[in-house]
């Protein structure tokens, strides 16, 4: 077998989990009690309802209207949640049988007078899917793609067609669904960065990053922003197909990127019941506190140079640390490959914590105590938040991308 | 004429977290981590050994512990990631510390709502500071608000706004004078505040630190406020006249953003901490810079002044005077005087 063959990996297909056969059942049992001029009834969970369920034992009859929809129901807003849900479910059926896909737009726009909008439909795929013990994928649902990827990889679908994702001029493609994929080249890569900012990605993808970095060839991917199943999934399934490639995330300095590091990491609470969407050895690579305080925090060479113009001492003057040596690393412009420490980050990409970050990040300083086991990653996590209420201080991915050149820091902390 | 300071001990690994806040007591030092437990190191022996470990103190981690200055030292506060806070007293017998009270939450809420707050919730609960007598406990919130408890009764007495109501900046720091007359608040804002008690209202609002202020303190005789933050300035304000008098500034250097203060007992000396690791000791009458201590080059959150105590001390601590820093390293060092008498 020729020596690059190992990096041509086949994609399990997906094991069908019996949705067709549960949506069957569902339908037979809608149709027998049409026919017997009973109530008509679909099982209805929520992720709130699930959540609440083992210790809220108080409100039986209140979790017995959360865990059905009835017809025709006690109100016209339990007929009208009725016939949406059969909807979606037809639908879904449908896209079973011919073993074609829908996506949640396109059942939205089929009938957008009954949905209302597009969150209702979105929300009640997930609890359908909840509630008949399935992942939203196995109802053949998916959503639009959203995320991005670019590098030196190959995709081959399983209708054939075969995609590369580093043609030049190209700042990304489109992820396909996992399901579709049957092959990937994963040629040379080494690493797989998932980055928050589409305009991050877009920036590196645009510079050949994936195959200029010193820390090897690799992969880049975003979902951006808060990342959707079909972009987990996909990450889910490199992370088991491809063992050796090494996952990074590289998000904000902020409650909200640490969430969806987090998402990606561990799944997302809404979504508890999606399988293979997860990936664990995703390492939290940037940015955190240390690169905003190296920012902040004057180096040596730097103090000495500052000696001659600190004749002013008036505090008010003196703008914040980071701003103040724009005027220094503004002159050493012209030396490429510069270090970090002396790159300090434009002003407005250290910002102060608004009270909703500040409840954030409490709130997901909780769901790390919460856990039972407080690995090294929770704690590194627990300690970055903490960093950042001590400091009250936010950064964008920008902070340490001042003149567009986030590939120097990149390297430094790829190959660490 | 520059001090000299010897380090005198290193606690290493005092917590298993970065050390966020330390607060002495006549004869012990108060330490709170991003853990869950508070600890109580005895501050009379060379070794300062852990009296007590405070389990499951604070779920989410500690980010102020505090004791009243020139106060008893038989009560704590400290406040929680999660805003709890509680208040701890010393059992006077064994010399143990327990858990006297949790301020109440609800009340916290219900108060501010009857205060007008409302809207949000109001801010999370952040800096504190004990009065001397031990009895009052004032606490700032995210929104600029100044809260002064009466721990016996359990009831807030008074609420300061800074701002609009519930949408001032953000209280970093706050301090109570020990003759109790004057409330100090630091803010994200740069904004620094003065308070008078007796009249329950503002008496100044000092300019002069643009940026993020977090630190405020009084000088043991209440003639002085000093205050600090990411400007990396420490600021002299005259309390008599409301008057900025002066910069504590070191020459040689861009300074790194100042964390911590605390006034000697004698209000001659200033120590600061910042995130550059420095811990400094300011000569305030001549307004220089004494002396300088690196022993890390991580973040400081904390350092403060061992009170001169008239109890009997282990052989070998002397009576000059101490000092202790803590952060990011997340071990305590101790520093003493090396010409004392």
């Amino acid at each position: 077998m020729p020596a690059l063959e190992h990096n041509v990996i086949q994609v399990p297909s997906a094991i069908p989990r019996g949705a067709l056969s549960r949506i069957e059942a569902l339908l037979e049992s809608i149709v027998d009690a049409i026919s017997s001029g009973t109530e008509l009834i679909i099982p209805y969970k929520t992720a709130r309802s699930l959540q609440n369920g083992t210790n809220a034992p108080a409100s039986q009859s209140g979790d017995r209207q959360t865990e059905v929809v009835r017809f025709p129901g006690r109100t016209v807003q339990e007929a009208k949640k009725f016939e949406a849900l059969f909807r979606i479910i037809e639908m879904s059926h449908e896209a079973l049988l011919s073993g074609s896909v829908v996506t949640k737009r396109n059942i939205y726009y089929q009938n957008p007078d009954l949905f209302k909008s597009q969150s209702v439909v979105d929300d009640m795929v997930d609890n359908l899917a909840l509630s008949l013990g399935v992942g939203r994928q196995d109802l053949n649902i998916v959503a639009a793609a959203k995320g991005l990827i670019s590098g030196p990889i190959e995709l081959i679908l399983r209708d054939g067609s075969s995609h590369s994702c580093d043609i030049p001029g190209d700042t990304g493609m489109l992820l396909p669904s996992t399901t579709s994929i049957h092959t990937i080249n994963f040629r040379s890569t080494r690493w797989l960065l998932v980055i928050e900012k589409e305009a991050t990605f877009r920036t590196l993808a645009a510079s050949q990053y994936c195959k200029s970095s010193r820390a090897g060839h690799g992969i880049l991917i975003t979902a951006k922003g808060f990342p959707d199943l079909a972009t987990r999934r996909f990450l889910s399934m490199v992370q088991t197909v491809r063992p050796e490639l090494e996952f990074f995330a590289l998000v904000d300095f902020d409650p909200h990127g640490v969430a969806i590091m987090r998402t990606y990491k561990y799944g997302s609470q809404r979504l508890v019941h999606e399988e293979n969407a997860t990936a664990p050895r995703l390492r939290w690579l940037g940015i955190r506190s240390e690169d905003v305080l190296t920012n902040a925090l004057p180096s040596r060479q730097e103090a000495s140079e500052s000696a001659q113009d600190q004749s002013s001492q008036d505090p008010a003057s003196q703008e914040s640390v980071a701003y103040s040596f724009d005027g220094s690393s503004q002159n050493e412009r012209p030396v490429k490959r510069a270090r970090i420490s002396r790159t300090a980050g434009p002003s407005d990409s250290i910002l102060p914590l608004t009270q909703r970050d500040r409840k954030k990040a409490v709130e997901i300083m909780g769901d790390i105590a919460g856990t039972e086991q407080r690995d090294r990653d929770g704690a590194d996590q627990m300690r970055e938040l903490q960093r950042m209420l001590m400091l009250n201080i936010k950064a964008e991915i920008q902070a340490v991308d001042n003149y567009g050149d986030i590939a120097d820091w990149l390297d430094g902390k790829l190959s660490m | 004429m520059s001090k000299q300071y010897l380090t005198a001990h290193t606690v290493d690994e005092a917590h298993p977290a970065e050390i966020f806040s330390l607060a002495p007591t006549p004869t012990s030092l108060f330490s709170a981590s991003g853990a869950s437990s508070l600890r109580v190191h005895s501050t009379t022996e060379t070794t300062f050994p852990l009296q007590q470990t405070i389990p499951n103190a604070h779920k989410l981690g500690c980010h102020h512990v505090c004791t009243a200055r020139g106060g008893q030292g038989a009560v704590a506060a400290s406040v929680g990631f999660g805003g709890e806070i509680k208040v701890w007293t010393k059992n006077e017998e064994d010399g143990a510390w327990s858990l006297d009270c949790e301020l109440p939450p609800s009340k916290q809420k219900q108060q501010q709502q009857a205060n007008g707050g409302g809207g949000g919730g109001g801010g999370d609960v952040w800096a504190i500071a004990l009065s001397s007598d031990e009895g009052y406990l004032a606490c700032t919130t995210s929104d600029g608000r100044i809260h002064v408890w009466d721990i016996a009764a359990l009831e807030m007495i008074q609420t300061y706004e800074t701002g609009a109501r519930g949408a001032g900046s953000f209280a970093m720091a706050v301090d109570l004078s020990q003759d109790g007359r004057l409330t100090a608040s630091g803010h994200e804002s740069g904004g620094v505040y003065v308070f008078n008690n007796d009249a329950g209202r503002m008496v100044y609002s000092l300019s002069g630190l643009a940026n993020p202020v977090r630190a405020v303190a009084f000088s043991p005789g209440c003639k002085r406020l000093a205050a600090a933050g990411n400007a990396g300035v420490i600021a002299i304000y005259d309390m008599e006249h409301g008057e900025h008098v002066g910069n504590l500034t070191a020459p040689s250097s861009r300074p790194a953003w100042i964390t911590s203060l605390d006034w000697n007992d004698t209000g001659e000396y200033l120590l600061s901490g910042s995130l550059d690791g420095k811990v400094k000791v300011w000569d305030v009458a001549r307004g220089v810079c004494v002396a300088t201590h690196s022993e890390t080059d991580t973040a400081l959150w904390s350092v403060r002044w061992l009170p001169k105590t008239e109890r009997a001390l282990g052989p070998g601590m002397g009576k000059s005077e101490k000092f202790c820093a803590a952060g990011a390293s997340r071990s305590i060092t101790f520093y003493r005087e090396a010409t004392g008498s």
